[in-house]
This record gives structure tokens, sequence and C-alpha cells, in this order.
């Protein structure tokens, strides 16, 4: 299949994935499609799937749903740019998110993102350039109480302060050059 | 079922088909209501809100793009108040502020009664009125482009970027474009944007009729569809 090997040339210089799980994600590239097929209404789901899968919707797996679901290529790429939920770019291996919500801010949530922008040199949006970190910003999470709230790979943080943030984020790097290491 | 309707628009009682659109109505007896995205024979999008009018319904006026309301028996129309002059003017002046350096748009401005622009000149290269997605789409079924992105990131563009094989290349998105036409001076550079309004008869005119359509100059410039 083309599209195989288009996928795992593009993957081979993100850290991100591994040769291994490359192949497993364009098998299920198709399991994702299968039973959804002709039906243009499941795209948003299986982008969705696919957003899960790569941790971001590859170019190659946009012209694939397009042709399995019978929908206009430029349509994909509508939908999957409209919404903050896709993201177009490969990930960091670890994403870290900042509220900014109302509660957040005023309890100094800008400084989270500047100790984060000083210490990976990132603007939030952006991937440091190891592919170790995507740095995110949202607007409330939920749990204005605890604030400011910072997410770590989908584990919440609360009370942060920047010193906290610095540990955190050196306490991530530790462990994988450790598990790289090993490897 | 009748195939025609009965409706008022600023007061004149007029006979459309059922499939009409209250603006075709308007432009066919001669009524003028200002619009920008509107293309006849393509869908209508309702981008540019330009074509508002008031739809009164049991004494309470909804303000709504007549491009997208289709006409129903015993209704309504105003076009011309107070109340929408003021809102197409604003309309038009947001309009002219974000894309300037088009005469189809500074045309507009014009003869919506703009005479001083308030918001900062942005200079896009786009008014995102959608003539070149729904042309792409519908006259020649390729979709080639279409919008990308969302909020202030939204424009106009191909899949990834690039041209596609399927685009036709026919260039029809372009003819249509509202920033292909040039304003009378040559392009406006980038700090130098201003409000035309050089055409000042056309700002009397949009002062002394503004109901009526006067077949002004300006539609040419902008594709009026009454000139189409
Ligand atoms: S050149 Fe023709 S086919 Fe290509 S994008 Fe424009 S309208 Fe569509
Ligand atoms: S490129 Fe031109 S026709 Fe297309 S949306 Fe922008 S202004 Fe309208
Ligand atoms: S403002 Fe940060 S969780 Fe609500
Ligand atoms: S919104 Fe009706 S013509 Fe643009």
């Amino acid at each position: 299949m083309i599209i195989t090997s288009l996928l795992q040339v593009k993957h081979r210089d993100h850290t991100g994935l591994h040769m291994r799980e490359l192949t497993m994600s364009v098998k299920s590239l198709d399991v994702i499609v299968e039973g959804r097929r002709s039906q243009p209404q499941q795209l948003i789901e299986v982008l969705q799937d696919v957003q899960d899968l790569c941790g971001y919707i590859p170019r190659e797996s946009m012209i694939t749903v397009s042709k399995e679901l019978g929908v206009p290529l430029i349509e994909v790429y509508r939908v999957a740019s409209f919404y903050k939920a896709f993201s177009l770019v490969p990930s960091g291996k670890h994403v870290i998110t900042v509220c900014l919500g109302t509660a957040c801010h005023v309890r100094g949530a800008r400084r989270m993102v500047d100790q984060v922008a000083g210490q990976l040199g990132v603007s939030p949006g952006g991937t440091t350039s190891d592919g170790l970190f995507t740095v995110e910003c949202v607007n409330c999470l939920g749990a204005c109480a605890l604030g400011p709230v910072v997410v770590l790979d989908g584990v919440y943080y609360d009370k942060m302060t920047p010193r906290k943030l610095s540990r955190l984020i050196d306490s991530v790097r530790a462990a994988d050059s450790e598990g790289r290491a090993n490897a | 079922m009748q195939n025609y309707v009965t409706l008022t628009i600023d007061g004149a009682p007029v006979r459309a088909s059922r499939a009409d659109s209250v603006l075709d109505v308007a432009i066919e007896y001669g009524i003028c209501i200002p619009h920008l995205c509107h293309v006849p024979t393509i869908s209508d999008l309702g981008a540019c809100r330009l074509c508002i009018v008031e739809h009164v319904q049991n004494g309470r006026s909804k303000v709504t793009t007549s491009c997208t309301l289709r006409v129903q028996e015993d209704m309504v129309i105003r076009t011309n108040t107070d109340k929408i002059r003021k809102l197409r003017r604003n309309i038009a002046e947001l309009l002219v502020a974000e894309a300037p350096n088009s005469r189809a748009v500074q045309d507009i401005a014009l003869r919506c009664g703009v005479k001083q622009v308030r918001y900062p000149f942005r200079n896009k290269t786009c008014t995102l009125c959608g003539r070149c997605v729904r042309l792409c789409a519908e006259l020649w079924g390729a979709r080639a482009i279409g919008f990308v992105g969302r909020g202030k990131d939204r424009r106009v563009d191909f899949p990834f970027g690039v041209r596609p094989d399927f685009c036709k290349e026919c260039n029809s998105c372009i003819d249509l474009c509202p920033m292909t036409i040039t304003p009378c001076d040559g392009p406006m550079k980038t700090g130098e944007e201003r409000l035309c309004g050089k055409c000042e008869g056309q700002l009397l005119m949009n002062e002394n009729f503004p109901d009526f359509c006067v077949w002004c100059a300006l539609g040419e410039g902008f594709g009026c569809a009454r000139h189409a």
C-alpha cells in the first residue's frame, strides 16, 4: 500500500512514534474507516479517532479518509483545520496545557506561560525542537478553585507556581532520558 | 400548490415565484439592496451580511439577510429603514476597513453611504465572500478550494495549500473575486489605505435615492446581480 510507505517515511524523523507503532497505526487507519466507508456524516468521528491514534492528523490520512468516506478532500481539510481538537502538526511526546481562564489568570497563570516559554523556548501552540514537549493554552478547565491549573499528559496539577512547574518539567525530562538510556 | 406568492417590499405589493429569495425579487423590481457575496445562479451563503432587510412579522421586525430569505405569502419586508441603513453602513465600513484594496468593496461602501472609516485598515486580500468557493464547487464540481482555519485565521485555500490536480485551472474563481478589481488609482500600499470616495456623485445618489436601483455605475464594479 502506497499510503503505508508514505506514512512510514513521514513518521521516521518524528521522535514521538517508533517504527513498530507506525505499522500498527497504518493498520489501525484501516480499522478506523472500516464499517464507515462511504459515510460522509462520520467524518468528525473518524478524524477524532485518527487524532487519538497519531496525536495529530497526518496529511496522508486525510487523503485516505477523503477517499474512503467519499468526502471531498477540501472538506476534510476544512473540518480538520477548523476544530481546535484537531492538530495538523505532530505534537510532542508530552503535552503541557496551561489554563488561562479567568480564575487561573487572576492567580497568575501568565507566569506559568512565561515559565514554560522560558524553560522550553516555545510559545503556546509550539513544540520543542526535540519533539519532547508541546505547549498549549486553554480557557478554563472547570477546576477554577484549584487554580492556577496546569495539565501534563492528562494529569491535573493544581495551585501551580513557576517553581513547581519548572521541577515538573525537569522530572519529565529526566524520566525521558532515563527511559531512552534503558531502551 | 401555487407557484406564485404576493409580498410587500417597502410598501409595494410584488408578485414573485415561490423559489426566489427576497433579494432576487427586490433586484428584479428595481429596489436597491446592496450585496456582495450573492451571485445569480450559485447558491447563497449569507457571508457578507450587506443585504440585510427588516422582516416584519406580527408587529415585530427581525433583521436578516435577504439573499438567504425565501419569499412567503403576505411577507412584509422593509429594505431601507433608518435602522437598516445604519447597520448596513456599519457593515460596509467594516468591509472596506478589512479589504480597502478593491474597487468593488470601495464602491459598495460608497453606495451604502460610508463617509469615513473609524476602524483600522487591515488591507486583507480576501473579503471571505466565498464566491470562489461556491463557484468552484457548484459550477465545476471541482471543489479545489475551500475555507480553511477559523476566526481571524480563516482563509480560502487549496487542500494543504497546494493546487490539487483536480483543479481545472479554469480561473473562474479569480474572475468572480471582488478583490481582483483594483481601485481606480491603483493598489494602495500598506499604511496608505483610505476610503476612496472619488465618485462623490454616487454618494449623492445614495442620499437622494437610497432605495431605488438607479443602475449605478458602481453596480458593475461589485458585480451587482442587476448587471449580471
Ligand atoms: S481554477 Fe477553477 S477549478 Fe481551480 S479552484 Fe478556481 S474555480 Fe476551482
Ligand atoms: S478569494 Fe475573492 S471570491 Fe474568494 S472569498 Fe476571498 S474575496 Fe471572495
Ligand atoms: S480558570 Fe483555570 S480551571 Fe477555570
Ligand atoms: S449576505 Fe446576502 S449578499 Fe452577502
